[in-house]
């Protein structure tokens, strides 16, 4: 099954929130195995495509399917394949990292032998065992954000989902993130994960979608999309922006 | 905050005054574009408008009746007794049942450079701007037609005065109140405080009993008029009356009852803008809480508390146990559960023993001993406190907001997600109306009533459990991520009191089953009572699960966008 189907196939996915288009027919495959980076400024879509590909917001028209399985007409097959971390979502913030990690696999069908040992080895590694009985809402926001990574990969997702990963996080626990996600893409996972840190899909990625006002700009391999020049180049080209002249906002300096 | 800056450290240029009119216009404008692009809303609104016109309307003529029948003789006990309820409705309902309208958080006010005077006047002004303060305004009006008929132009006048201080009273004390209590039950160490205090609260709901019951019994209209006059004197009474005085020519009376309003007023307004700057600070940051160690067990064993400790370890055991913590840990939560204990506790020991011999009199026409409830009644009572814990779950998705994510990327089935919720509640709840059931049946002096009171609330708790697990999937709102527990969202207050309200008379009506055996079976249904009840509940909630669950399942991601708050 994995050799035929893409990890995650999305067509003609669009979306509208009252009366703007928030996303506007996405078409995207990313092959099993690879790394995903899926790049864009504010307000490009990208949370809401993702949303409409793990069965979080229901798509005006067009489907997803992870691995070969549709997400909004098999969502049981196709969630359990899954590992989710939504950005600007809450979690069950007032649980402790272990009970938030136990929640979350026992939810997932898991067996709690095996829930407690995975927990005990991710709170380890993410180095938030420290945190001992503090609840996840007092925790920091790279904390949050390494807490819910842990959620994520918890019950061993054949596909990851990122939202913002390393948004709000310090270098240090976004070196950790980044180890950790090599390891899985390399143990044969795939990572797709939303960005605007040119640097760190440059670093980590196989393959690059550039989405911009809710269509998809350029896509391919990381080789494709950049070809001679660097990545940031390519995508302030392809975004569109604007620098300051100097001439207006004059009164900020005195 | 509070360093003194002095006008010339100031940005350049003219600071211009910020007053009262800004904050309203800010209000307005913001409930205007809540309803933008939503139909329901904007449908809900006005159905909470025609509600409040039609209360304003029936209120105007009650208020109105002794001037217009030109009988003076009530309208003091009409003006204390009408409008002291109107001072109590408002110092209670919104810890009870409805919030408080927070389409201004205070919290977003904390940056901004405003004096503590300026942002208390323009808060309360836009809390003025409401729906409910409106049909306050035009059912008191009702007052200023007495004592216009009554004592002419000076009365009336001094009677518009009243009322207008009257209604600044009424929405000062909701305001002080839950506002006082938001910040009690944040703080962990007199949160158990904030509970007592809840509790003498509902008691309160004593004196407007034996009140309401009194003035049912003709008798005592005299004695009644006595009570009125007493409580004129107080500032739940103080500004109501102030005209009727001046018509029956105690014209010194009226400034008198004027300054105890203003003196009230005052008081509410300075204890309200004391708990506000706790609650703006307390936005910003709660402080880092202490680390806590001494986790035992694996992560399995901590999540499951030990109230929920006998459940297997598996999914629906993992939801329980959630939940299970979250009733107790989320202050909004908890908030609730406080609410139906203390609630659930008093309000039936009041009807029972004070409305006795209402009861019997209605009933049977013959005098009986005052202790002498009906099982009717008692079922009754029971019905009340059924419904009153099950509508606690009528927006429960909305406690989780964003984070119900976790439950939809992780495919829980509608039937289990939703049993599990019930069962979660019910680990509070059950004991607690086990306690409700026993204390009452000894309280009347008839033990053996224990299976009566047992079987209508469990009967009663279980069709509304079914119930409101529609209410919950098809009626869910978000709530406003603030720390207040009892802050509700955009303008919509009224409206979703009226969904609340719909899913009570829903709940109660599904339970009528109960009343009408309790009526029509004589000793045997004291028997049969526990048994059948229990069975009716357990069945009704199982059934409302099965059907209700369905339907989540079919509207996962709607719900989840409906209880994300939007920013």
């Amino acid at each position: 099954m994995t050799g035929e189907h893409p990890a995650l196939a999305l067509r003609g996915l669009a979306k509208r929130f009252d009366g703007t288009i928030a996303v506007a027919g996405v078409d995207l495959d990313v092959p099993a195995g690879s790394f995903y980076g899926l790049l864009g400024p504010n307000g490009a879509g990208k949370t809401t495509t993702l949303s409409m590909a793990v069965g979080l917001l229901r798509p005006d028209a067009g489907s997803a399917w992870v691995l070969g399985h549709d997400v909004w007409r098999d969502p049981v097959a196709a969630k359990r394949l899954l590992g989710v971390m939504p950005d600007g979502v809450r979690l069950f913030d007032r649980l402790t990292g272990a009970e938030l990690l136990a929640y979350n696999g026992l939810l997932r069908g898991m067996d709690p032998a095996v829930v407690d040992q995975r927990a005990a080895e991710l709170l380890d590694v993410l180095a938030l065992g420290d945190a001992g009985r503090t609840l996840v809402v007092d925790y920091s926001a790279g904390m949050k954000k390494k807490i819910g990574l842990a959620c994520a990969l918890l019950h061993g997702p054949r596909v990851l989902v990122l939202d913002e990963p390393f948004e709000a996080v310090d270098p240090v626990s976004a070196a950790l993130i980044r180890d950790i996600l090599t390891r899985y893409a390399a143990g044969g996972g795939t990572v797709v994960f939303s960005s605007h840190v040119m640097e760190v899909v440059e670093r980590l990625c196989s393959h690059v979608a550039i989405l911009a006002g809710g269509a998809i700009k350029r896509v391919g391999t990381i080789g494709e999309v950049r070809g001679d020049r660097s990545l940031e180049q390519v995508f302030v080209e392809v975004v569109g922006g604007r620098t300051a002249t100097g001439e207006e906002l004059s009164w900020l300096s005195r | 905050m509070a360093f003194p800056v002095s006008p010339a450290a100031t940005p350049a240029g003219p600071v211009r005054a910020v007053s009262a009119r800004h904050f309203l216009r800010l209000k307005l404008r913001v409930m205007g574009n809540s309803f933008r692009g939503q139909g329901w809303r904007i449908a809900l609104f006005i159905g909470g408008a025609l509600f409040g016109l039609w209360f304003a309307a029936s209120g105007f003529f009650l208020f109105a009746v002794p001037g217009m029948t030109g009988n003076g003789r009530y309208a003091v006990l009409v003006a204390a007794g009408g409008g002291g309820l109107l001072v109590l409705g408002w110092l209670l309902l919104p810890l009870v049942f409805f919030g408080v309208d927070e389409t201004l958080d205070p919290a977003r006010f904390a940056l901004l450079p405003l004096p503590r005077r300026t942002l208390v006047v323009g808060l309360f002004t836009a809390a003025l701007a409401s729906v409910p303060a409106l049909a306050v305004l035009i059912a008191t009006f009702g007052l200023v037609l007495t004592a216009w008929a009554l004592g002419g132009w000076s009365a009336g006048l001094v009677a518009a005065v009243g009322v207008v201080a009257g209604l600044l009273l009424c929405v000062a004390a909701s305001r002080a109140v839950t506002s006082a209590f938001a910040s009690m039950l944040r703080s962990r160490r007199v949160r158990d405080l904030a509970a007592v205090l809840l509790a003498v609260a509902a008691a309160l709901l004593g004196p407007l009993q034996i009140f309401g019951l009194a003035a049912l019994r003709e008798t005592d209209w005299d004695r009644l008029t006595g009570v009125a006059t007493v409580i004129g004197w107080t500032p739940f009474g103080a500004p109501w009356t102030a005209g009727i005085d001046v018509a029956q020519g105690r014209v010194w009376a009226a400034p008198v009852k004027l300054l105890i309003t203003v003196v009230a007023l005052g008081a509410l307004l300075v204890w309200w803008s004391r708990s506000l700057e706790s609650a703006m600070v307390g936005a910003v940051s709660a402080g880092r809480a202490p680390v806590r160690r001494g986790a035992t067990g694996g992560a399995v064993a901590q999540l499951f508390p030990r109230v929920a400790g006998w459940f297997r370890r598996d999914r629906f055991g993992a939801l329980v146990a959630r939940e299970a913590r979250y009733w107790w840990r989320d202050a909004r939560r908890r908030a609730n559960l406080i609410t139906v204990a203390v609630v659930g506790i008093f309000v039936p020991v009041m009807i029972n023993l004070g409305g006795a011999g209402f009861a019997a009199e209605g009933e049977q026409g013959m005098t009986m001993s005052a202790n002498d409830s009906s099982p009717v009644l008692v079922t009754l009572s029971m019905l009340f406190v059924g419904v009153l814990a099950s509508v606690t779950l009528a927006n429960q998705f909305g406690f989780d907001g964003s984070a119900y994510a976790a439950n939809v990327v992780a495919g829980v089935p509608g039937r289990v997600e939703l049993r599990a919720r019930m069962t979660a509640f019910s680990l509070y709840v059950l004991p607690m109306l086990t306690v409700v059931a026993v204390v009452l049946s000894v309280l009347l002096g008839h033990p053996g009533w224990i299976g009566l009171t047992a079987g209508s609330l469990a009967a009663t708790y279980g069709a509304g459990l079914a119930v409101n697990s529609f209410v919950s999937v098809l009626g869910a709102y978000s709530l406003p991520e603030t720390s207040n527990p009892f802050a509700m969202n955009s303008g919509a207050g009224l409206a979703k009191g009226l969904l609340t309200l719909l899913a009570m008379v829903v709940s109660a009506i599904v339970a009528v089953p109960m009343v009408v055996a309790a009526a029509l079976l004589d000793d045997a249904w004291l028997w049969l009572a526990l048994p059948v009840g229990a069975a009716y509940g357990l069945g009704a909630a199982m059934l409302g699960a099965y059907l209700a669950g369905d339907v989540l399942d079919r509207r996962l991601p709607e719900l989840l966008a409906t209880v994300t708050p939007r920013r």
